[in-house]
């Protein structure tokens, strides 16, 4: 044959190899950097890995990561084995059928298959978590071990089993001792997939888990929006350990078939992956054993179940908050109060929320809360006079409020014109001048109050004339500005003055403006959303003594404190709120943080069901009129 | 013997369980008026007419379709040539090539998508080289090719293997035969090899195009909130808006549309091996 040009094979390689592992050495490089920014490195340091360590979520979803992806291809493997051989030996249809049955999964999208999980594990009240994750894993591993065992199974003489039996062996002699060996390298190389399928699953796991149970990948997910060089420290963790046990799969039967005779390597093939899975076990078990508390506390074994916002609890309250009463917090979070609302209203069960006013008022309505026992509370002369007997909740019967504020306009002084603010208010969203150069907020309720307010609207109007109009604003808006459409996104790219301007809560406003003194905060005349959230207990709560601790401890001096300075949102709590605003304080002339009063054009929200369907549907076309449009 | 045939048992009822029910609510909730309890349903058509009389939901799944092509183009082009070229090298390299392939494929998806968010944003690595060579400074992340270049990422090495695997599994007496009856390394390429190959090809298109379709936290990641995909609209029914009807509705429509094009790429591969099933 002739010599075949392998010099553009060879560029090519190349390049496609550092293109796989550019991304990969990145992160690892930045998960040392001192500094926050994604971008530039400043200077080695440990302090991602640190707060790393100290992070809850983090190491829980390295620990589930693994535990899940261990025990799923433990099960799968031997489920799927001892299936392949029993169908080898069934009749021709059903072998016919049961494959395509297990193309399901395999053949179908993947979001597909998670929702129908979601559905079966809702429809049979099944409550969503470790246990529903683990399941789906299961389920959607099987066909990929069957898929690698089944050819072996095939070229393996049908005789075999009745020859060994015919010598006397037993019906499971002849499958340990004959059929199994036989096909070992299928069943290794299946429980491999199995496992590499588990590890790597985001769709399925982020759509049937639950009670604050999360996986690496929905950490990353969720994490995300935020910069947090952190994620880049667990990923070079989990880079690690999968290299680890890549190169003790792939070399340890490259160096024992050295010492050993060829007839052992077999045998030896098969020690070695499920030595490699009994360290990783033993690995996690030490992790979270390093994670248990005593017990001698009040609430010790106990657990507090907080779905709550991304972003908005303190740097360490709920670190003093278990250390106090020796209960465990699992925290979830949510993007809107929409997302929270399915969740809740579909059975999970959680001992703490964080709705928003008009989403209290629905919770009340539909009977999803229950009657705080103020004998329990502490917290009432505490809180800030304007945010309390509000009409959602005019007696506080169910809920304490958490924080507070507006819903204004971010806006970079270098870039835009204060004269453009004033006379255009919310309409400079629709300002060609500043086309490209906004961000709005991916939330229904305050895309549609500041087209609403822009019109000379009441944000709750009932009217689906004015909401038509508002939508038409939207559209108009999104098709025309080329905005990007962003949640907590918006915090660190105004931060680091990416963009000119942006719909924004009050309390991101003023994170933004204390990182970064060109920024400012603009509320239109056209009034706004004076919006609050507070604290409710579920009716369906496991552990409503506790959440009612919980209450008094966030309202209190010190956890109200700590949970507003770090995150930047207005606190209720009336002390804090005059510390951190007043001299010397961490928001001292900053205007974002202390919510307008006195406009008479400034609404609270309230809940109906007919406006609230319509502006759901009307947002989501909104997006994809923005997505079309771009 | 037969005996062995009852194992299979267990796995037939836990399949009609964990399969085939799933799939089954699915299509009755698609069928189903918005908040209807399973047990006392009403039987309705109206979601599946909501998506096929609306252009913006269409446009959103014609999309969808595009870039899963373009990726599933851009994996091939890009996968054949490397696939082939493994195949070429010694066992030793064949072996060291494969597993440096693999490894990408272990780190979690998610992990290696984020690590695209560092490399691509303002200031970051790509837009400084881009600059050096006098690229300007366009925005790279939050737009389309952002997101066609984090699913390249992603599902290059399913097409790579899978090519790779049939490559390997040739015959190599049949090149030189080939060359000994006189073709040229071009057309011994394009009359053997790549015919022999189209398994694997077949294998690696629908190995991309399936996760490409139906992906949502590529377009959201690298995307943008604003950057809609089909995904992304079935996670938003679920996740946000709450019409689970209409949700499994879309997912239905995706389902069928996936089988039908997988269904018209194993034509080819039938058609190929002259109208005989594997």
């Amino acid at each position: 044959m002739k010599k075949e040009n392998r010099t553009f094979g060879k560029v090519l390689m190349a390049l496609v190899i550092v293109f796989f592992y550019l991304p990969i050495i990145y992160m690892v490089v930045f998960s040392f950097n001192s500094g926050k920014s994604l971008t530039s490195f400043t200077g080695f340091s440990l302090r991602w890995y640190k707060h790393m360590m100290e992070s809850h979520t983090m190491m829980e979803s390295l620990s589930t990561t693994f535990s899940i992806a261990l025990i799923a291809t433990a099960v799968s493997t031997l489920a799927g084995t001892i299936s392949a051989i029993g169908l080898s030996k069934s009749k021709k249809i059903i072998q016919n059928l049961m494959e395509q049955v297990n193309n399901l999964p395999m053949m179908n999208p993947e979001i597909v298959t998670a929702i129908g999980f979601m559905l079966l594990f809702i429809t049979f009240r099944v409550e969503k978590g470790y246990v529903t994750m683990l399941l789906a894993h299961i389920a959607f591993c099987i066909p990929y071990v069957m898929l690698s065992v089944m050819p072996k199974i095939r070229s393996l003489d049908p005789n075999l089993a009745d020859a060994a039996m015919d010598l006397g062996a037993t019906p499971w002699q002849a499958l340990t001792k004959v059929i199994v060996p036989q096909i070992m390298p299928g069943i290794v190389s299946g429980a491999l997939i199995a496992f590499t399928m588990s590890v790597d699953d985001f769709i399925i796991s982020y759509f049937v888990t639950g009670g604050g149970v999360k996986n690496l990948s929905i950490t990353v997910y969720t994490m995300s929006k935020r910069v947090n060089p952190s994620i880049n420290a667990i990923s070079t963790l989990v880079v690690v350990i999968i290299t680890m046990v890549l190169l003790l799969i792939n070399l340890a039967p490259v160096v024992m078939a050295k010492r050993e005779k060829k007839a052992e390597i077999s045998r030896k093939k098969q020690i070695v992956p499920i030595a490699a899975a009994a360290a990783a076990v033993v690995a996690i078990v030490l992790v979270m054993q390093f994670r248990k508390e005593n017990s001698v506390l009040p609430y010790a074994g106990q657990t507090l179940y907080v779905y709550n916002w991304g972003e908005y609890t303190g740097e360490n309250i709920l670190r003093e908050f278990e250390e106090k009463t020796g209960a465990k917090v699992v925290m979830e979070n949510f993007d809107s109060n929409e997302q929270m609302y399915i969740k809740v209203a579909n059975g999970e069960s959680y001992d703490i929320l964080v709705p928003s006013d008009y989403m209290i008022q629905r919770l009340i309505q539909e009977g999803y809360l229950q009657k705080l026992d103020h004998s329990k509370l502490d917290c009432m002369d505490k809180l800030c006079e304007d945010v309390v007997g509000l009409p959602y909740d005019p007696k506080n019967e169910y809920s304490i409020p958490y924080f507070w504020g507006t819903v204004g306009i971010v806006y970079d002084k270098t870039k835009v014109d204060p004269e453009d603010l004033e006379r255009e208010g919310f309409d400079i969203f629709r300002d060609q001048k500043y086309k490209g150069q906004i961000y709005l907020y991916d939330s229904e309720r305050d895309s549609f109050m500041m087209a609403l307010k822009t019109l000379g609207y009441s944000m709750n109007t009932e009217d689906e004339e004015q909401l038509q109009e508002a939508y038409e604003w939207l559209v108009d808006c999104v098709q025309t500005m080329d905005p990007e459409i962003v949640t907590d996104e918006i915090i660190d790219n105004m931060a680091q003055g990416r963009k000119a301007l942006g719909l924004i809560y009050s309390g991101d406003a003023t994170y933004v403006m204390s990182e970064n003194e060109n920024m400012g905060y603009y509320l239109p005349e056209s009034g706004t959303n004076l919006w609050s959230d507070a604290m409710v207990i579920p009716a369906n709560a496991k552990n409503p003594d506790l959440a009612h601790e919980f209450i008094n401890f966030a309202s209190d001096y010190e956890g109200a404190y700590d949970n507003s300075s770090f995150v930047g949102y207005t606190s209720s709590n009336q002390e804090v709120m005059d510390t951190l605003s007043g001299e010397g304080g961490e928001y001292e002339g900053i205007d974002a943080y202390v919510p307008r009063s006195g406009n008479p054009n400034d609404e609270v929200f309230e809940y109906n069901d007919n406006t609230r369907k319509l502006i759901a549907n009307l947002w989501s076309k909104v997006k994809i009129a923005a997505s079309n449009a771009g | 013997m037969k005996r062995f045939s009852q194992l299979a048992v267990p796995y037939i009822a836990w399949a009609v369980m964990m399969l085939i029910l799933p799939m089954a609510l699915i299509a009755i909730y698609s069928v189903t008026e918005q908040g209807n309890s399973i047990i006392s349903f009403t039987f309705t058509l109206e979601h599946y007419a909501k998506f096929f009389t609306d252009p913006d939901f269409l446009v959103v799944l014609w999309r969808s379709l595009l870039i899963a092509l373009k990726t599933t183009v851009i994996c091939l082009l890009l996968g054949y040539p490397i696939a082939y070229f493994i195949s070429r090298s010694s066992e030793k390299m064949q072996n060291l090539l494969v597993l440096v392939i693999t490894i990408p494929m272990w780190i979690n998806m998610l992990v290696r998508t984020y690590a695209w968010i560092g490399l691509l944003s303002e200031g970051g690595l790509i837009q400084r080289l881009l600059s050096l060579v006098g690229l300007g400074k366009g925005e790279l992340l939050y737009t389309e090719g952002a997101v066609l270049l984090g699913m390249v990422y992603n599902f290059l090495p399913f097409m790579v293997l899978q090519i790779n695997t049939s490559l390997c599994k040739m015959d190599h007496s049949l090149l030189e035969a080939s060359s000994d009856l006189g073709a040229n390394l071009r057309q011994t390429f394009w009359k053997v090899t790549f015919p022999l190959s189209l398994p694997g090809v077949i294998n690696g298109i629908t190995l991309v195009f399936l996760p490409a379709v139906s992906s949502f936290f590529i377009p959201k990641l690298l995307g943008g909130g604003q950057y809609f995909l089909i995904g992304n609209l079935i996670e938003n029914q679920f996740i946000t808006v709450g019409e689970w009807n209409f949700g499994s509705a879309i997912s239905m429509i995706m389902a069928v549309i996936m089988m039908l094009l997988m269904m018209a790429v194993r034509q080819v591969e039938i058609r190929n091996n002259g109208g005989k099933e594997e």
